[in-house]
This record gives structure tokens, sequence and C-alpha cells, in this order.
């Protein structure tokens, strides 16, 4: 008995302290998980300081949901990627900032900007209709909200949607659109579904889609390309739009200072070309909006 | 000497009142039996005087030493602390359902208070423990679980427990209610053959033959009070009505 | 992605998911213990504040408390709390589970027959003799079923750890499945998490037998 008692001791201690320890050293591999448990604690030299001036700042923590390709997620090797990382990363070479990538859940992105656990939120981020909630870099992606439907659904519009089940990523700007009444809102076409049903992610929608368990997934257009790309033929987006509408990087209300350095880099980077270099390489050329002086 | 004394004992739970004004003492080699119809008080006034219950009035003394007294005010002082352990060690009990502890071996169960509460030698109280087994005829089952034993063995190796934490007296309550018959007969000759070793004893029973055959002194309890206390001989030759309907009724039984 | 740069992903989200394990079994257990005599304790203030702990805990779901445990200290005092998601995963799940435990613990406890207090009592142990010598090892033999059955639990629920989107198993697999459109990464998930059971309920059917020499 005391035999195993000792060893599930130690087994406890062994795995109890590497998790520990890979949770705590900032200078974990580069493989994406361990640099993204590292951003909780590699930022602990620096979080007392970002509520000071800006010079003194040494980390740049970007939240993104790591399931929102292309935009941010995961390639191949592991490490978390997409336009908006690599965009981020060229404005941390400019500032000499360490780049710390932060996964987080897209339903508590306010509570991880709010709580001062990431920077900002620099994933896809819609920002109209959200201006009064954060203050947002100048727009650098123009985003449509789009519908993907099967492509022997018989749905070619919009108005074929009527009596149909749709789906949306849950705290989507999809979402956020189709339930609005205001100027530009969807509400009233969404009053024609049968239902709008909520995802977690698009993974989960897209596989009810092919199940035929709903008829059309609402989502930015960015999104709906990549997962037309990756899962084959079988899909079509509708040409018609449900809006069109901007990305932009989205900080805690009143950080002017941040956002501020972040334009005029993006503004940089539009001139030397780095960002129409990024957009070539994830296929989003048409939707970039930023355009050299 | 007396070894115990109890003095107007008052019991109650609650309401009902279980033990009304007694008094009674033990001296030192005497073997005292109790007994009494179910619900008179008998296995209640041994649980007060081994603490398990508190009272509520009286005092109880062992060695000349106060464990419980009622003062000025009618509330009963308690001793506390190190007094009230060298009190304890005074006394042992052997109960009806053995409370042998399960997960310990007929040996560790014998000998684990006198190591760790008593602080004795620990080779001093193996050997005292395997005397206490021969003497109970159990020796062999030194390493067994109470679970393998039968009840009368349990008993044997509860008795065992009691002695070897060296007891001045030694309380029994109804050793023999949860055995069969014949598994009675082995723990009445362990009571017996302590009995010729002169240990103190008070022994609840119901078995009546075996407390007037043991005892030098019986007790006889109804309704929480004493009715008649005196010699094996005269209680079963007693004029009392009420003793004699309650040892008619067991002798009618037989 | 590669089958092998997704288990390479995948390990170190399970290295993270049994990180959380023991952590909250070495520091549950104890702590559901402490809770479980506050929950028997004869101070009525005591015992109702755990009792109203002990129904929150059961009563609200683990996720909801882990999100609450993360933003606490920040909502009630405007902490940053940046280098708090680990910590407060590890909180949430304790306390969660000491809840449970605590519960686990009053019954085995409460069931033991008053005899054994009452032997002890007689023979002279101290009230902590008592318990750490005579009814603890019994109590455990007792509820030793019902842990196993909250650490089973335990080795699913970690995967819950997603909501603060820290890199556990199933919050590595999830992003894995994002990108690559596969169901791959979540059946590995499964295999994991079935395995690990599968060694947890070994573990304690081992414990058991070792101690079912006495009844």
């Amino acid at each position: 008995m005391k035999k195993y008692v000792a060893i599930l001791a130690a087994v406890c201690l062994a795995f109890g302290v590497s998790a520990c320890g890979s949770s705590s050293s900032s200078s974990a591999s580069g493989s994406a998980a361990a640099s993204a448990s590292a951003s909780a604690s590699s930022s602990a030299s620096s979080s007392g300081e970002t509520e000071t001036s800006e010079g003194e700042r040494t980390t740049f923590v970007v939240g993104f949901d790591a399931e929102y390709p292309p935009y941010g997620y995961m390639d191949d090797n592991g490490e978390y990627t997409g336009f908006d990382l690599e965009l981020a990363q060229a404005v941390c070479d400019i500032e000499g900032w360490e780049l710390v990538k932060t996964p987080i859940n897209w339903d508590s992105k306010d509570m991880e900007l709010n709580s001062g656990s990431i920077d900002c939120i620099w994933n896809g981020f819609t920002m109209n209709g959200r201006e009064d909630d954060y203050t947002f870099s100048i727009p650098y992606v123009d985003n449509s909200q789009v519908i993907v439907v099967s492509e022997d659904s018989g749905i070619n519009s919009l108005e074929d949607l009527s009596g149909k089940i749709v789906g949306v990523q849950a705290a989507s700007a999809a979402l956020t659109l189709l339930q609005s009444d205001e100027e530009g809102g969807q509400k009233a076409l969404a009053d024609t579904f049968a239902s709008l049903q909520e995802f977690p992610d698009y993974n989960s929608a897209f596989v009810e889609l092919q199940a035929g368990s709903i008829d059309a997934v609402a989502m930015d257009i960015g999104v709906a390309n990549y997962q037309l790309k990756t899962r084959g033929e079988g899909y079509k987006i509708l040409d018609e739009a449900l809006n069109t509408e901007q990305y932009a990087v989205g900080f805690k209300k009143g950080n002017t200072e941040l956002c501020d350095i972040v334009n005029k880099d993006l503004e940089e980077l539009t001139n030397n070309g780095t960002v129409a270099e990024l957009a070539e390489k994830y296929d989003i050329s048409d939707l970039v909006c930023l355009e050299a002086e | 000497m007396n070894i115990l004394e109890m003095n107007h004992i008052h019991k109650s739970f609650g309401s009902l009142e279980v033990i009304k004004d007694i008094s009674l003492s033990v001296a030192e080699g005497e073997i005292l039996s109790i007994i009494g119809p179910s619900g008179s008080g008998k296995s209640t006034i041994l649980r007060c005087a081994t603490m398990l219950e508190t009272i509520n009035g009286g005092e109880i003394i062992y060695m000349g030493e106060k464990a419980a007294y009622t003062d000025s005010s009618g509330s009963v002082i308690y001793a506390k602390g190190d007094k009230a352990k060298k009190i304890n060690s005074n006394f042992g009990l052997v109960f009806q359902s053995f409370n042998l502890f399960p997960h310990y071996s007929v040996m560790k169960n014998i000998t684990d208070a006198p190591i760790h509460v008593q602080k004795r030698n620990k080779t001093d109280v193996f050997n005292q423990a395997r005397e206490l087994l021969e003497k109970m005829g159990l020796l062999d089952k030194a390493d067994y679980y109470p679970c393998q034993l039968s009840g009368g063995q349990q008993q044997r190796v509860s008795i065992a427990r009691a002695l070897c934490m060296n007891p001045k007296i030694l309380f029994f309550d109804e050793p023999t209610s949860a055995l069969d018959p014949e598994l009675t007969l082995e723990i009445l000759k362990v009571i017996r053959d302590l009995a010729k070793e002169h240990m103190t004893m008070v022994i609840v029973t119901h078995e009546m033959n075996f407390a007037k055959e043991v005892s030098n002194r019986i007790i006889f309890m109804e309704n929480g009070v004493i009715v008649e206390e005196t010699t094996p001989d005269k209680m079963f030759n007693s004029n009392n009505e009420r003793t004699k309907a309650f040892l008619g009724k067991y002798h009618n039984m037989g | 992605m590669s089958f092998s740069t997704m288990l390479m992903q995948l390990s170190s989200g399970m290295v993270k998911t049994t990180g959380i394990f023991f952590w909250t079994i070495i520091l549950s257990l104890p702590l559901g213990l402490f809770v479980s005599f506050g929950r028997m304790s004869k101070n009525p203030v005591l015992k109702n504040i755990v009792k109203i702990y002990i129904s929150l805990m059961r009563g609200t779901p683990l996720m909801l408390q882990l999100m609450m445990v993360y933003y606490f200290p920040y909502l009630l005092f405007g902490m940053n709390i940046r280098t708090f998601r680990f910590p407060a995963i590890i909180i949430g799940f304790t306390i969660n589970y000491a809840a449970y435990f605590a519960e686990i613990f009053r019954s085995g406890i409460e069931s033991m027959p008053v005899g054994q207090y009452e032997a002890a009592k007689l023979l002279g142990y101290s009230k902590s003799q008592t318990f750490i010598k005579i009814i603890l090892p019994q109590v455990i033999k007792r509820i030793l079923p019902s842990i196993t059955n909250e650490v089973i639990t335990l080795v699913k629920d970690t995967s819950l750890a997603f909501s603060l989107a820290y890199m556990e198993m199933f919050t590595v697999a999830k992003q894995i499945v994002a990108k690559d459109a596969t169901f791959t990464p979540f059946i590995v998930a499964a295999v994991f998490y079935y395995v690990f059971n599968f060694v947890v309920a070994f573990v304690m059917e081992h414990f058991e037998k070792k101690l079912s020499y006495y009844r």
C-alpha cells in the first residue's frame, strides 16, 4: 500500500511540476501550444507596466481565436499563424516588442481585453457596430458577411433562405448583423428563416451543413474562402452578400496611445509592401483595404 | 479500598429519566453483576461509569479520585486533561457488539493502544498480548482479521484487548447477548477464569445462573432504581415481590 | 498538418491535461476532507457557510465557475489577471471537486458505527488519533468506489479548461480541427481520455483490492 502511494505521489509531482513548468517558462520552445501557455506568464514581467507609458512596453499580447483561419489558426507545424498574426508580428518587429500570441475563447474576448489579459483583439475583428465599445485601429480588410450553402441545395439567393435553418458562430459579427434591426441590419431577413442556429465554431457548423441538419451558414468571406478551399468541392458562396464591413484591431476603449502606434506602423507596412505581400500569401488580396500612398 | 464509587447518579435522555439516584461501589477483587429487565438502566449505568454517557447529577470516584462531581450550583464537573486520562486508565469495557477495529489484525487490535496510547515498551506489550491470546485459546489467530473470526472468538479478542491495557476494573456490557448459546459458553469460561485471578469486574448480563455462580454480589435494577442488592444466594431466595417476579420469568423459561 | 505533428501538438496538450488532473486531485482531496469537517461542525455559522458553498459548487456549471474564478480578481479589484489563467483553472477545479469530495467524505464518516468511536475512547485514543488511525482508514475503504467515480469524471472535465483558452488537449484538438477540417484530432482525444480513465480505473481497482482484506 505504502509503495503505491509513493509511486502515485511521484507521478503526481512529475506531472504537476511539468505542467507548472511549461506554463511558467517564457523561453519555451517555439511550439504553438507552449508559446500559448507561456503567454500567460511570460507577461509576468511586463504585466505591471502595461498601464504605464508605451515607451516602456516590451511585449505585445494579441488575443485571437485560434479557430479562425486564415486570420488566426494553427499551421501545419503546430505554430499559430495567419494574416493577422503575421501583421502583428511585423508591427512588433518595427517597435522591438515581443509578440505574445494568446488564444482566447471568443465568447470571453471582452473580459480578456478589459481585464488586461491581452493588449488587443486582432483576429478578423469586425469594427462596424462595435465602435462604441472599443478603440479601433484603421480598418485593414474589407470584409463581407456571406452565406455558404451546399452546391446541390438549390439555394441561389438570400430569398431562397426563407424557411431554412441557418447556422452562425456564437458572438460573431454575422450573428450581430442578423439580429440587428437598425439601418443595414438583416433582422428582417433572419425573420424569414425557419431558425437561426448558433455554433461554437465553424467546424461544427460545416459538419451539420454536410449532414443536412442545417441548410446554410453565415460567416465572413475570408473564412468562407478558406473553408471552401480546405474542404474541397460541394459548397458554394451566395453571390449576394449580407453586408460589407471592415476589420480592424480592437483595443480597450480609450487606449488611443497604443492604437496610434499600431496605426502608424500599419501605414508604414502598407507603404513598404509588407501588407500586400502577406495578403497574397493568405489569398485575401481582394479584401485588404489598406492602400499605399 | 473501593476501586469504583458511584454516588447519587442521575441520568436523563431528554425528559426521560433512566437512572434515578443510584449509588453503588465496587471493592478490589470483587465481582458485581447487574441484572434486570430491558430498559431498566443497567447498561446506562455502565456507560456512565465508563464516561460514554455524561451524568446529570451525582459523583463518580475511581481509586479515591473524583472523575465527576456535582458542584454547589448543581452542574456536573468532569475531570479534564491528564487527570481524566489517568482516571480513565483504571477501567476497561467489553462491548456487547465487540467493536473490534476491522482493519487491524488481532494482534494490532490488542497491542496498538498499549504501544501508542500508553507508550509502553513494544516487546513487553507483544509478550503480554501473546500470553493473553494463549489464555483465550487464540494464539494461532494472532494474524487474522476480525472478519475471519467467529463471534465468540471476536469477543475473546476484545476481552484480551481490554485486559492488555492493565485496567484495575473491567466492565462487561451484556458480553454474550450477540452470541449463540455455545459461543456464550466460551465467553463465560473466560470470565470465570478471570474471576479465579481476582480480576475486579462489573458484569451486566442476562445469564442468571452465570451471575449467581460467578458474582460476589448482585444488583437487581428496574426502572432506573436499585430494587435489591445482595449476595447471589440471598438474591435467588429473595422475598421481594419484584425480584421474585423477574427471576421467576427466567426460571419458567429454563 | 501531418499526423506526427498533430500528435506532437496534442501530446503537449496531454501534459497540460494531466497537470490539471493531478493538481486538482492533490489539492481537492485534502480540502474536501476539511470541508466535510466544516459541514459536520457543531458550529451553526460554519456549518451553514459550508452548506451554501457546497450547494453553489454543485448547483452551478463548472464552466461558469472557472470563468468566475478567472475574472473575479479583475471584476472585484480591477487587478491584472494576465498570469492568472493556470492558477484560476486549478483553483476552479479544486473548489468544485472539493465540494463533491466533501460530501463523499461526510457520507463515509457518518456511516461509521458509533461503537468504533466508543471503543477507541475506552482505549484512550485522543480525538485525532481516533480519526487518523481508526476512522479514516475505514472511511477511505467505504468511499473508494464513489471517489473513483469522481476522479473519472474529473479526467473528462479537464476539457472544460478550453473555456479559459488554456491549451489543454481538448482546446488544441479543437484548433487543429478548425484548421484541417478533419475529425482525427477528436478521435485521438477520445482515445487519450479513454486510456487515461482506463489507467485511473485500474489503479483505483488495485487500491480497492488492497483494502479488501477486511470487511
